[in-house]
């Protein structure tokens, strides 16, 4: 049997893996109707519904006090809503449905690191095309004073929320288990922050929240001059632990029992 | 492939209580046994998907398995599944696929995805990964199931051509209506391989 060298299957296997991601998540049509509508109408909502009047908000990262549009601000926090969810269950769902394939293919020889690189190559592209398209959404009723920073911020947030996802599709053993858990988490962490339910945000507890640095950074894009460094590093913090958890969880997933040599293998227990 | 004395059990219930076994090159073993007699816990264990309680399993060379669920995914068509797996097995081009595609009827749906394909068609694709890199030890859990008569036969037809050329096969069935084509058969019962007459009967 014609096999191909070691050497050079490590760029191949990489390809492979990150083409057959994107195909997959080509296939979720309901994902990309999720953010073609929901992004738009929850921030359309959010501009016909809540109240325009001004609100004073008090921006943790810096401790400036900011004057902010209600309307504006549910925007911001609605964005970051949609994108967090949209993508940790476009990474749950692709990850959940395709578990036994990838305990398959890695039993088979595939390389587990270069199937959650191609993972979080998706990743990657979702989280860009969703906050992207989010800021611009935002930007057609009003001007943010950095849109770019409001970008990164719920590209952050969405990559931390995808990671999110990978861990829960590789954990859990229904699919309903992981929607209502990455539901759940997004609501409790964009909830207790939101600055209008807690202008003050005095409450230090906040800070440990998965999408902490996101709002602040997304907050400051939309009303301050400055650029809370600080804050986005903690997200990515975030981002890095989710990472390396899904990673563990994946691995365990789908480790095979007997080693992997291919002149002899044996598995002894007990 | 050897087994030796391989236990597993789920919570207090013991499925397999000590099971031997030696899967020799050239020979075509047949496992049978009554539903949730542990033939696909048995199976798993083999494969590397589960470890065992206890035990040992010892195997050299190349091993394929063909789980009783087809494992496929189904945002692929089936030519995407042999790409896949190609570049998984380090092949340098699908034949060898291709061959088996052909054994088996398959080849006319090399452009559907597997998510449309029927019961029957699905399991051909799923036999056909376990086989496409030619192993040396072959693990076929109900490998045939949902297959049509013909298929059934050519399926029978290829597995005697492996064992011609050396492999080692083990096919796990709840029935043992394909015992004459077999060169040992086993029965699992009570968490134990009984052989022989006892088997048969």
């Amino acid at each position: 049997m014609n096999r191909t060298g070691p050497g050079r299957g490590a760029w191949r296997h990489l390809a492979t893996a990150i083409r057959f991601a994107l195909i997959e998540h080509g296939r979720n049509r309901f994902a990309m109707v999720l953010v073609a509508v929901f992004v738009p109408i929850w921030i359309s909502l959010a501009h016909l519904v809540v109240t325009p009047g001004w609100v004073q908000i008090r921006l943790r990262a810096t401790g400036e006090v900011l004057r902010a549009g209600g309307d504006e601000l549910t925007q911001i926090s609605g964005a970051l809503n949609a994108a967090t969810l949209i993508v940790g269950f476009m990474m749950f769902a692709a990850t959940f449905a395709s578990g036994d394939f990838d305990r398959r293919l890695t039993m088979a020889g595939y390389p587990r690191i270069h199937l959650l690189l191609a993972k979080v190559t998706a990743l990657v592209l979702a989280s860009l095309a969703v906050a992207a398209y989010a800021t611009v959404v935002i930007c057609l009723y009003w001007s943010p004073q950095r849109p770019w920073l409001l970008a990164v911020g719920m590209f952050c947030a969405a990559m931390t929320y995808g990671a999110f996802g990978v861990t829960l599709g590789a954990l859990l053993k229904k699919e309903v288990e992981g929607m209502f858990t990455i539901v759940m988490i997004s609501i409790i962490d964009l909830t207790v922050q939101n600055p209008i339910a807690n202008p003050v945000a005095d409450n230090r507890l906040t800070d440990y929240l998965p999408s902490y640095g996101a709002m602040q950074a997304s907050t400051a894009a939309g009303f301050s001059s400055t650029v809370p460094f600080t804050d986005l590093a903690l997200q990515l913090v975030w981002f890095t632990g989710a990472a390396l958890l899904a990673f563990l969880v994946f691995d365990r997933r789908t480790r095979s029992a007997l080693p992997a040599a291919p002149a002899c293998a044996s598995v002894t227990v007990g | 492939m050897e087994v030796c004395n391989v236990r597993h059990g789920y919570g207090r219930r013991e499925v397999l209580c000590g099971v031997d076994l030696v899967l020799p090159p050239g020979a075509l073993t047949g496992v049978v046994g009554e539903n949730g007699a542990g033939k696909s816990t048995l199976l798993r264990i083999l494969s590397g998907e589960l470890r065992p309680d206890g035990g040992a399993v010892r195997h050299r060379g190349r091993l394929g398995y063909c789980p009783q669920q087809a494992v496929l995914n189904d945002a692929f068509t089936v030519r995407q599944h042999l790409e896949f797996f190609r570049t998984a097995y380090g092949l340098r081009n699908l034949c060898r696929a291709e061959e088996l595609m052909d054994v088996l009827g398959l080849t006319a749906y090399a452009g559907v995805r597997t998510g449309v394909l029927s019961g029957g068609t699905r399991q051909k694709v799923n036999l056909t990964l376990a086989l496409m890199h030619d192993p040396q030890v072959l693990l076929l859990d109900e490998p045939y199931q949902g297959f049509d008569w013909e298929t059934y036969l050519r399926f029978w037809e290829l597995v005697t051509r492996l064992r011609e050329a050396g492999r080692a096969v083990l096919v796990v069935s709840h029935l043992a209506h394909d015992a004459e084509r077999l060169d040992r058969l086993f029965h699992l019962r009570g968490g134990v391989l009984h052989e022989g007459a006892e088997a048969r009967a």
